[in-house]
Parts: C-alpha cells; sequence; structure tokens
C-alpha cells in the first residue's frame, strides 16, 4: 500500500517533470536574455556606445563581472572580447 | 527682486566675465548680513572666489564672516573616490593578476567624457540638499550658461536612464520568480567564492545589491531636480552686461533654460554707467547703452530686473561687496 502512494508520488513528480521542463528552459532563456541586454547596457561605454550614465553605471560592473564572464564564454568567446576589460 | 532671495536655492549664471562671482558673492553677503546662514559655491572649474576674497577656500565649507561661508567644488577629488572605491569593489572579485588592469580601465574611465560633469552634478546634489537644512540659503556661483545648462538638464537624462535599467531589473526577476514556479530560478549559496563581501555570496543577493545601487542613484537625481523645477525653492538668476554679445546670449540662455524647464526668475544688469559719470566719452558710451537697457527692457518685460552701476574700484572687499549687494536687493 505505501509502496503503491510512493510510486504513484514519483510518477507525479516525473509528469510535472515532463510538462514543466521545456517551460523551464524557455523562461530561462527570456530571463537570460534579459539579463544580459541588462549587463551590454552597463558595458555600454567599453563597447563604443556612449552612456550618459557611464560614471553611475562604474559602480554596477564589479557586480556583473561573473555574469559578464559566463556572457562572453556562452558567446563562444573564449577570452573577454574587450580590449579595456579583461575578466580571465 | 526682495522676494527672490527667501528661496532656499540661488543660482546666478551669465556669460563669463559680466560678473557672476560677484553678483552671487555680494547676494550671499547681503543674505549674511541679515542674520541668515548663507553658503555660496563656486561650481565653475576656474573657481575665482578664492581670488574675490583673497583667501584659499577649496573643497571645504569655509567660514567667511559671520553667517557666511563659501565652497568651492572639486569634481576631480569627488571622481577620484568614486573610481577608487569602485577599483576596491572590483578587486574583491578578480584575481589579483588582474589589478593592473582594473586600474588601467578606471583610470581611463575618469578621462572619459561626462565623468567630471557627473561628479560635478553628485557634489552639487550633496550641497544643494544643505538648503534650508543646514544653510537657510545656498547661493550657486555657476559656470558659463553652456555648462551649466547641460549640468542641469544631467538630472532628468541621468533619471531615464537610471529607470530604463531599472525596467530591465523588473523584467528579470517577473521571469526569475516564473521560474521558480517551475523548479528553476536564482541559486542561493556561495557561487563567488572568491568574493570578499560576504553579502554578495549568492545571485539573489547580487541582484538585489544592483537593484538597490540603482534606486539610490535614482532617489539622488529625482530629488535634485525636483529642487531645480520647484520655484518655491530655487530661482535662477541671469547677470548681464549692457551690451550686445551679453544680450544675445543672455536671450540664448533664457530660451534653453525655458525649454530644460527651469524658469528665470530675474535679471541682474550690471555695469551700468551711473549718473554721476561725466565726460564726452561717456557721454557717448551712455548713449549707446541707453539702446541695450532700453532692448533689455523690451526682449524681458515679464521677469523683474534690477540694474547695478559699474563701481569706481574693483570689487574685492566687504564694503564694496556690501554696496553691490544693496544695489541687487535692498
Amino acid at each position: 500500500m505505501g509502496d503503491d502512494e510512493g510510486r504513484l508520488a514519483q510518477l507525479g513528480r516525473l509528469l510535472r517533470e515532463f510538462y514543466e521542463a521545456p517551460y523551464r528552459g524557455a523562461v530561462a532563456r527570456a530571463r537570460r536574455e534579459e539579463d544580459d541586454l541588462f549587463m551590454l547596457f552597463v558595458f555600454a561605454e567599453l563597447m563604443g556606445v556612449p552612456n550618459p550614465a557611464a560614471y553611475y553605471t562604474l559602480e554596477l560592473q564589479p557586480l556583473l563581472l561573473e555574469r559578464f564572464h559566463e556572457w562572453h564564454q556562452r558567446q563562444g568567446l573564449e577570452h573577454s572580447p574587450l580590449d579595456d576589460f579583461r575578466c580571465c | 527682486m526682495n522676494e527672490l532671495l527667501t528661496r532656499p536655492l540661488l543660482f546666478v549664471g551669465g556669460k563669463g566675465g559680466v560678473g557672476k562671482t560677484t553678483t552671487a558673492a555680494a547676494l550671499a553677503l547681503r543674505i549674511a548680513d541679515q542674520g541668515r546662514r548663507a553658503l555660496l559655491v563656486s561650481t565653475d572649474p576656474a573657481h575665482s572666489l578664492a581670488d574675490l576674497f583673497g583667501r584659499t577656500i577649496g573643497d571645504t565649507q569655509t567660514e567667511l564672516a559671520p553667517s557666511l561661508w563659501a565652497l568651492e567644488i572639486d569634481p576631480d577629488r569627488q571622481a577620484d573616490a568614486h573610481l577608487a572605491a569602485v577599483k576596491d569593489r572590483m578587486k574583491g572579485l578578480v584575481h589579483p593578476r588582474a589589478y593592473d588592469e582594473i586600474d588601467r580601465q578606471l583610470d581611463l574611465a575618469k578621462l572619459a567624457p561626462g565623468t567630471m560633469e557627473a561628479a560635478m552634478l553628485e557634489r552639487m546634489a550633496e550641497v544643494m540638499a544643505l538648503a534650508g537644512r543646514d544653510y537657510d540659503h545656498v547661493v550657486f556661483d555657476t559656470a558659463p550658461t553652456g555648462h551649466t545648462v547641460r549640468l542641469l538638464s544631467l538630472p532628468e537624462v541621468m533619471a531615464a536612464w537610471t529607470d530604463g535599467l531599472l525596467g530591465h531589473r523588473k523584467r528579470s526577476a517577473q521571469l526569475d520568480s516564473a521560474l521558480r514556479h517551475l523548479g528553476g530560478g536564482r541559486k542561493r549559496g556561495d557561487d563567488l567564492s572568491r568574493l570578499e563581501n560576504a553579502a554578495d555570496h549568492d545571485e539573489g543577493s547580487r541582484d538585489a545589491r544592483l537593484n538597490e545601487i540603482l534606486q539610490e542613484r535614482r532617489r539622488k537625481l529625482v530629488r535634485a531636480r525636483e529642487q531645480l523645477l520647484d520655484r518655491a525653492v530655487c530661482a535662477f538668476l541671469l547677470v548681464l552686461n549692457p551690451d550686445r554679445l551679453s544680450l544675445l546670449e543672455t536671450v540664448k540662455a533664457h530660451k534653453v533654460l525655458e525649454r530644460v524647464s527651469i524658469s528665470v526668475a530675474g535679471l541682474v544688469v550690471n555695469r551700468v554707467l551711473p549718473d554721476e559719470a561725466d565726460g564726452e566719452f561717456l557721454l557717448a558710451r551712455r548713449e549707446q547703452e541707453g539702446s541695450y537697457l532700453e532692448e533689455i527692457d523690451r526682449t524681458f518685460a515679464s521677469l523683474p530686473r534690477v540694474r547695478v552701476p559699474l563701481l569706481p574700484c574693483d570689487v574685492h572687499e566687504f564694503e564694496t561687496l556690501r554696496r553691490l549687494g544693496k544695489a541687487v536687493a535692498v
């Protein structure tokens, strides 16, 4: 009896995973794109895009260092593509 | 004109050389003589308050007379402190190998266009916050008009920029909350082991910190902007001389200021030939001056105006400043 319940719960989890996994991927991608865009705004000045608030976004850069590193690796660039900004 | 002196925040602007600094100093002294605490602030990169008062002032509030303090803003110092703080934080995040890189990049950032303006604005916003709190009045002796207008329109531009960034943060947070319902979401845990600041150790709190920094910036900028636009708080005075170039520049400055919604509260027509000046040469000058004075009256009919006579001597003592101050505001 208890064994059946355990198996049922397991089945429920599997089914849930089966239905949710694709959405999770899509939402995670959407969030990552949003984060990338934000990060690119913060690093805009380094890429030659004038940023009227460069002085203020500078203080955000340390917090985004890690994410910047992940981003350029995701883009298939082994090292930071910016001459003035090397994270690795 | 006297009514203007009740506002806690006074800006004195105009073309270079028309007598902005002396007018601002005279106003501040006038206020101080009436027993109210006044802070006179120079934002011109080429400071001349020290020369006017014949003593060093610099970037600290210096008492010049009873109830009168002065300050010469040094954007260099502000920018240095800001960049040093960012450097420190960055060095906590990267391998010591990258320290040189960070130093180089941030030293370059100091030279980037806009850095000094942003630093100046930040300091001005701090000083503006003193008006009505530590001081009854803060009187700004501003740099020539173009520079000032840009500076005063910065809070709007920057607030729009931080708003944009905050919009992205919000959408990201919404997506993250959706993700959490699906069993995903930001990691909570130690994903930045090299980081010294324990509060930033997981992605979630780093996100919170990003938002905090942006919100704090925005608050400061919006507050500065509100003060500038509040006609009960802030008055902008333009100084000009009765001559052609000065008049043309003032017309332009007036237009530009109106465009950024900063209202000009009054005009100070400085160095008007006094009636007692005589001689044929001065007669001719006075005739020409008369046509400009007329034109000023016509062009700026809707603004309060005051005429300040040309003095027979230089202005660099409290006595002459007092004479000027009484001519501007009784």
